[in-house]
């Protein structure tokens, strides 16, 4: 009987993955935080900034953007940042906090896939955002963009990995959920300026401009802001977020505890 | 060699009921503080084990090494011939666990978590039947976190019976639960071990312990103090006491004598005499012939909470008295 049943061990884990998943799915779409920072806060930025660039027409001066179009990389960015550096790490801190963790490894299911469940939900998140940034950019607010699939794929999957890994070193060293809250909401400033919410690297230009450029946030806003206008992102930047989310997936599987 | 019983040592006085759970010399040190100093025992299968002791005495870091959830510097544990530290993933198929102050996500409902434990198994019980048998099939779809704290320990407990375990660890079950909660709590234990489960109950109340236990290890100082039945360990506090009022005086010299008889004490008309034995009876029959009768007879036997008490304090007493 033990030895029929290693040879549904893959049906069975496949069966408390798809339910684990199911859950964590649910909890998030229960928990109005994850909405709104995955797709409320991009809707949000994406009606200011189309509203502006309504207001405003033509490139912004020094580019040869509109502002609208010049926006769109960095509000995606956002996205990612609410959801891998708040979101994220709030939860698998309060999961560690409360001993849900620690409950679930004591079960034949490795607390493992619970965490891999979080990704894939916030994953989906950052997905919807996606589409909803571009589709609406285009469609209500006139961006010529041309997406250049590869490009795009690329970096998007590279500037989720940075900033998700960074949320999860978030969630191996702190403590507690206040201090995830308060590391998680400072960084988060950071990388949003970093990503050029405020003033994009594109119009400042000298020093800063290449700090942004070498910034995880800043890194993937500017292979974004390429990817959509089917170019190849810089390789400056692809190595920059590929060598950060490598010393952050690093370390944050070398310090995660899960109790 | 001439009894052969004899050097079978598994098969004791509970026939066939073998020893499903081994500690042997387990130690667990935190930096210098040994939380766990040479425990040694073993847990039958079908039986209520309860692990008794002040707090931090060391009773659930015991239960974590059982549970794989922690190593022991040393010592050996077996549980159906697995090693909790190596077979961990074997383990926790078949040891429900129920830990002391774990809780669920807020808004996680009592049937979806029921039913993820259930995911989680190889063989689970019927999530809707178990929510029935605990009586919250009614919260079946509200948040951990709208629960009362009874409803939450029945989820708790759900959720460490739900894999269809043969062995049960339940650490402080009923703390914080009213009495009422507390005594529905006791049924519900008592009926998983009719169903055959080997139930490890941590706890440190004595009325629970009495009610639910087979047999009782107590702990303190991370050293097993005494390991017996309720009955003996309560016993073990001087036994029985009675306290009466004698028809006419009796002398201190004719009470020692009679049998079972230790100490005595004299308050207003009433003596109390403590000791062993059916000490009532003997009162009786030896007061009335000498002609003394006896009224307002009040007999109690010794309890556990004395015990308890009594053990734990000598424990300090030889330590103290090791130091001095």
């Amino acid at each position: 009987m033990t030895e029929a049943s290693a040879g549904s061990k893959e049906t069975e884990s496949r069966g408390h993955f798809s339910e684990l998943l199911k859950v964590e799915g649910k909890l998030a779409l229960r928990e109005p935080t994850a909405l709104v920072m995955g797709i409320g806060v991009p809707i949000v930025l994406l009606v200011v900034f189309g509203l502006i660039g309504m207001a405003s027409p033509g490139d912004v001066p020094g580019t040869s953007y509109t502002v609208i179009e010049l926006y769109v990389p960095t509000i995606m960015v956002i996205g990612f940042i609410f959801l891998g550096m708040d979101v994220l790490p709030m939860t698998m801190v309060r999961y560690r906090e409360i001993g849900w963790l620690r409950r679930v490894s004591v079960t034949p299911a490795p607390p493992s896939r619970l965490l891999a469940a979080q990704l894939i939900v916030n994953l989906a998140l950052a997905l919807a955002g996606i589409l909803i940034v571009i589709s609406g950019s285009e469609l209500i607010f006139g961006a010529a963009l041309d997406v250049g699939i590869p490009y795009f794929v690329l970096s998007i999957v590279l500037s989720i990995a940075v900033i998700f890994s960074f949320g999860l070193l978030i969630a191996a060293l702190v403590p507690s959920q206040s201090v995830a809250n308060g590391v998680g909401g400072g960084l988060t400033f950071l990388l949003l300026f970093l990503a050029g919410l405020w003033v994009p690297p594109a119009t400042v230009g000298g020093p800063l401009a290449t700090i942004m450029y070498y910034s995880p946030s800043g890194a993937a806003a500017q292979a974004l802001l390429y990817s959509v206008f089917n170019s190849a992102p810089p390789y400056t930047a692809i190595v920059t977020m590929t060598v950060y989310a490598l010393v952050f997936t690093f370390l944050a599987t070398r310090y995660f505890r899960w109790e | 060699m001439n009894h052969p019983e004899a050097s079978s040592p598994l098969e004791g006085s509970h026939q066939g009921l073998e020893p499903v759970v081994t500690v042997q010399h387990l130690v667990k040190r935190y930096g210098d503080f040994a939380a766990v100093d040479d425990v040694s025992f073993s847990i039958k299968e079908g039986e209520i084990f309860g692990i008794i002791g002040p707090n931090g005495a060391g009773k659930t870091t015991t239960v974590e090494c059982i549970s794989g959830l922690r190593v022991p510097d040393s010592g050996s544990i077996s549980v159906y011939g697995y090693s909790p530290g190596k077979d961990r993933n074997r383990i926790r198929q078949f040891v429900g666990v129920q830990l002391q102050e774990s809780q669920l996500p807020p808004r996680l409902k009592v049937g979806e978590a029921v039913r993820l434990f259930a995911s989680f198994y190889p063989n689970p019980l019927d999530p809707n039947e178990l929510l029935e048998t605990l009586g919250i099939n009614k919260v079946e779809d509200s948040g951990f976190k709208k629960l009362s704290g009874g409803q939450k320990q029945r989820l708790s407990i759900a959720l460490a019976l739900v894999g269809n375990p043969k062995v049960a660890i339940l650490d402080e079950l009923t703390s914080g639960l009213d009495p009422e909660a507390r005594r529905e709590t006791w049924a519900l234990i008592e009926h998983i071990r009719d169903r055959g489960v080997t139930v490890i109950l941590v706890t440190h109340f004595m009325d629970e312990a009495e009610r639910l236990c087979d047999r009782l290890a107590l702990i303190n100082h991370g050293k097993l103090v005494v390991l017996d039945t309720p009955e003996a360990i309560a016993a073990m506090a001087g036994g029985n006491r009675v306290r009466f009022v004698p028809s006419k005086p009796v002398d201190d010299r004719v009470l020692h004598s009679i049998p079972g008889v230790n100490q005595i004490e004299r308050k207003e008309r009433y003596i109390t005499v403590s000791g062993t034995g059916d000490l009532a009876a003997s009162v009786i029959n030896s007061l009335s012939k000498i002609g003394v009768s006896v009224s307002e007879i009040e007999a109690r036997s010794g309890n556990l909470d004395d015990a308890f008490v009594k053990l734990t304090r000598e424990a300090s007493d030889v330590s103290g008295a090791l130091t001095r």
